[in-house]
């Protein structure tokens, strides 16, 4: 094992260096361009064996990266924001050929306006595709999420493809230590990919991906797809339980933060989680009972766990990074309807949009946030989601408003 | 209650069209309709089926219609191509309209309800209209009249209106509407029974996870497409005249759907099962060897 400084990018790459990858389709875009520059150059000096290709868009790079994997051979590629979108149709598409490949997403806001910075807008457009979906905090789970992903993804009871999210700039290009396992560890982890089942051979004839006219049939694949999907919670739960034994390190398919004894809970996801638990360790010292639970695993949607955690509660707090127009918070609802069977379930739910194109969140939002489930008295589920966003936030959007020649409010 | 009717024909005949002018026509007379064809991947001379509802009350129905109180057929050849589905449901319908010479031989051969009422509009299309397939018109007065419903001015309206958005030249139009008037004339009207709908009992099965190979839309099997007997979209009926062949094989050669094999001599073989009817072959032919049958009467 060595211990260095890696950017979340860094750390991507040489989770698929580790994971012993034949195959990577590429085409560039920020934040993720340092993935596939560093895979390249160890394509280029022979550090990895195989194929890199560059592509001349993301859809045909998700749809070579989805053909590759069904000629049987382990295909990593990482794609952000307006290339996720640009390839949606391909990740239906190979999804729905349970091709076992994993893709990284460095998220990024979606256009319009045009942006750089980090939301979940773009993964989460994903959601429906029929990949499975993990989203890491740090650089450390990046690494480590990549090389259980293969695992899940070509594990009998799942088959299809696995996306690991890593926020834009916060994690893409943030260097934080992280141990690099030793290639013989990660060969007994993740042994080299085998496929069990028939792929695209020379005089092994066989068609993948045909037309379905027929409903029935269209019925079933689809529904064949939701079961495998559903498969790979428990499915992360072992692969965990053995990374665990493996290299130390534990994942959920949700995270706690002080929960135990908490009466508040606040629920995110990804890296904004770090600047979240520093809330909790701050509002803990002021001797409130206060909590945070991460969501790792996004698809399947661990229902059970959020069920178990977030019961009982006095109140509990989502704050999404993403934004439905005229609906809210995505993850907001999702956990809103996984609580719905609950006899216990939490008297307050209240929705917070934060973080996006990578706004900052200050411990003055977190307090808000916090001082706002204590004292609510508006209705406790399905109220306005509330965007936080403040006076300096403001301020900015004044002095950027009169720059572009607008006159000043109420104008 | 609900008047439901199935149109059944082939790409080119005008089936889709004829539901629509039944549905104008019971629209002008005020009814709550609905229609709508249903094709795709479909090509000219393949079965093609529409479907045209009507009644008094909001028609709380959608898609196929698998129990029709009529069915409708513009080209008895379908009848032999289980495929096409033109039998479905015909045990609880009230009437079949036929477009053939007579009804009788085809009640016997495929065991049809015996209110099957057969009529020759490929005849009266051709000589009025002047294209045997244009049977959209003629369809639709057939229907019209035996659902007696819809009176002969509504009809007429609705044929009108129907073929100037295909834009049809007037004259055309004019000619369509002799068609529909004398067909409409021709025919009695039958007593049907109006219904609530009608559906298949079964039963629910559950769907679980059955792993890769049965649960990917792969294919293992090589081979299978000969299952797809594409014969059945053939119009025209290429023939090989032995005794002018010269087995130079450029039809074996050329044939796009590989049709076409050649015997232990050299001479042409060809698989009616596949042969879809483009006639590429008789018109590649050097020697004007191969022949063209008409074998879909309404063409």
């Amino acid at each position: 094992m060595v211990r260095m400084l890696l950017t979340g990018n860094a750390a991507a790459a040489w989770g698929a260096r580790l994971a012993d990858i034949d195959y990577v389709p590429a085409f560039p875009i920020t934040p993720q361009t340092e993935i596939i520059e560093s895979l390249a150059a160890w394509f280029a000096d022979g550090t990895l064996q195989g194929k890199f290709v560059t592509l001349d868009s993301e859809h045909a790079m998700m749809t070579a990266a989805g053909a590759a994997a069904a000629t049987g051979v382990r295909t990593f590629t990482a794609t952000s924001s307006q290339g996720l979108l640009y390839a949606m149709e391909a990740l239906y598409t190979i999804a729905g050929w349970r091709a076992p490949l994993v893709l990284v997403n460095v998220s990024r806001g979606l256009s319009a306006p045009i942006t750089l910075g980090p939301d979940h807008n773009d993964v989460l457009a994903a959601r429906d595709t029929g990949f499975v979906q993990i989203h890491a905090e740090t650089c450390q789970e990046v690494l480590d999420s990549i090389l259980m992903a293969f695992h899940i993804a070509e594990d009998s009871r799942v088959w299809a493809p696995v996306l690991v999210n890593l926020d834009g700039f916060y994690l893409s290009f943030t260097r934080e230590s992280v141990d690099i396992p030793d290639e013989a560890a990660v060969r007994s982890f993740l042994p080299a990919y085998q496929p069990k089942h028939p792929v695209f051979r020379a005089s092994q004839p066989m068609a993948q991906g045909v037309a379905v006219l027929d409903s029935s049939i269209y019925s079933y694949f689809r529904y064949q797809l939701h079961r495998a999907v559903e498969n790979a919670g428990p499915v992360h739960a072992e692969v965990s339980a053995r990374f665990q034994a493996q290299f130390g390190r534990p994942y959920g398919a949700i995270e706690t933060y002080d929960t135990d004894d908490a009466e508040t809970l606040l629920v995110m996801a990804g890296s904004f989680a770090t600047k979240g638990k520093a809330a909790v360790r701050h509002w803990r010292r002021q001797g409130k009972r206060v909590g945070l639970v991460r969501l790792r695993l996004i698809r399947p949607l661990p229902v059970r766990e959020l069920t178990e955690v977030l019961s009982g509660r006095r109140a509990v707090a989502v704050l999404d990074q993403s934004l439905s127009p005229g609906l809210g918070g995505i993850l907001y609802h999702e956990i809103a309807a996984a609580l719905a069977a609950s006899p216990q379930r939490p008297q307050v739910l209240r929705s917070f949009i934060g973080g996006l194109g990578g706004k900052d969140i200050s411990q003055a939002e977190f307090d808000y946030l916090l001082e706002e489930l204590e004292t609510v008295k508006a209705t406790p589920y399905f109220g306005q989601p509330e965007l936080l966003f403040t006076e300096r936030d403001r301020a900015r959007v004044r002095q950027q408003l009169a720059l572009a020649g607008k006159s000043p409010e109420g104008g | 209650m609900v008047l439901r009717i199935r149109f059944h024909g082939r790409g080119g005949q005008g089936v889709k069209t004829a539901s629509r002018i039944v549905g104008t026509a019971a629209f002008l007379v005020g009814y709550q309709v609905q229609d709508s064809p249903v094709y795709g991947a479909e090509r000219r001379g393949a079965a093609v089926v529409a479907f045209t509802r009507f009644g008094e009350e909001a028609i709380l129905e959608r898609g196929v219609i698998e129990h029709p109180d009529l069915i409708v057929v513009g080209d008895e050849t379908l009848l032999a191509n289980p495929a096409a589905g033109v039998m479905v449901g015909q045990e609880t319908a009230t009437a079949i309209f036929l477009n053939a010479e007579s009804a009788q031989p085809l009640v016997e051969q495929y065991a049809l309800s015996p209110s099957t009422i057969a009529w020759d509009l490929t005849r009266r299309t051709q000589a009025i209209v002047g294209v045997a397939s244009a049977l959209s018109v003629g369809l639709a007065a057939a229907t019209a009249r035996l659902v007696g419903l819809i009176p002969e001015a509504q009809l007429l309206s609705a044929v009108r209106r129907e073929l100037m958005e295909l834009h049809l030249p007037e004259g055309a139009i004019a000619k369509n509407l002799d068609l529909a008037s004398e067909v409409f004339n021709a025919l009695p009207s039958l007593e049907f029974p109006l219904r609530d709908g009608q559906e298949t009992p079964q039963k629910i099965s559950s769907v679980l996870y059955e792993g890769l190979l049965r649960g990917s839309p792969s294919i293992l099997n090589t081979g299978n497409a000969e299952q797809r007997q594409t014969g059945a979209w053939r119009l025209e009926r290429p023939e090989v005249n032995f005794e002018q062949c010269t087995r130079c094989g450029l039809c074996f050669l050329q044939c796009p759907d590989g049709a076409i094999t050649l015997d232990q001599n050299g001479y042409p073989i060809i698989d009616y099962d596949h042969c879809k009817g483009c006639m590429l072959c008789q018109t590649l032919c050097p020697v004007q060897a191969i022949l063209s049958k008409q074998e879909v009467r309404s063409w």
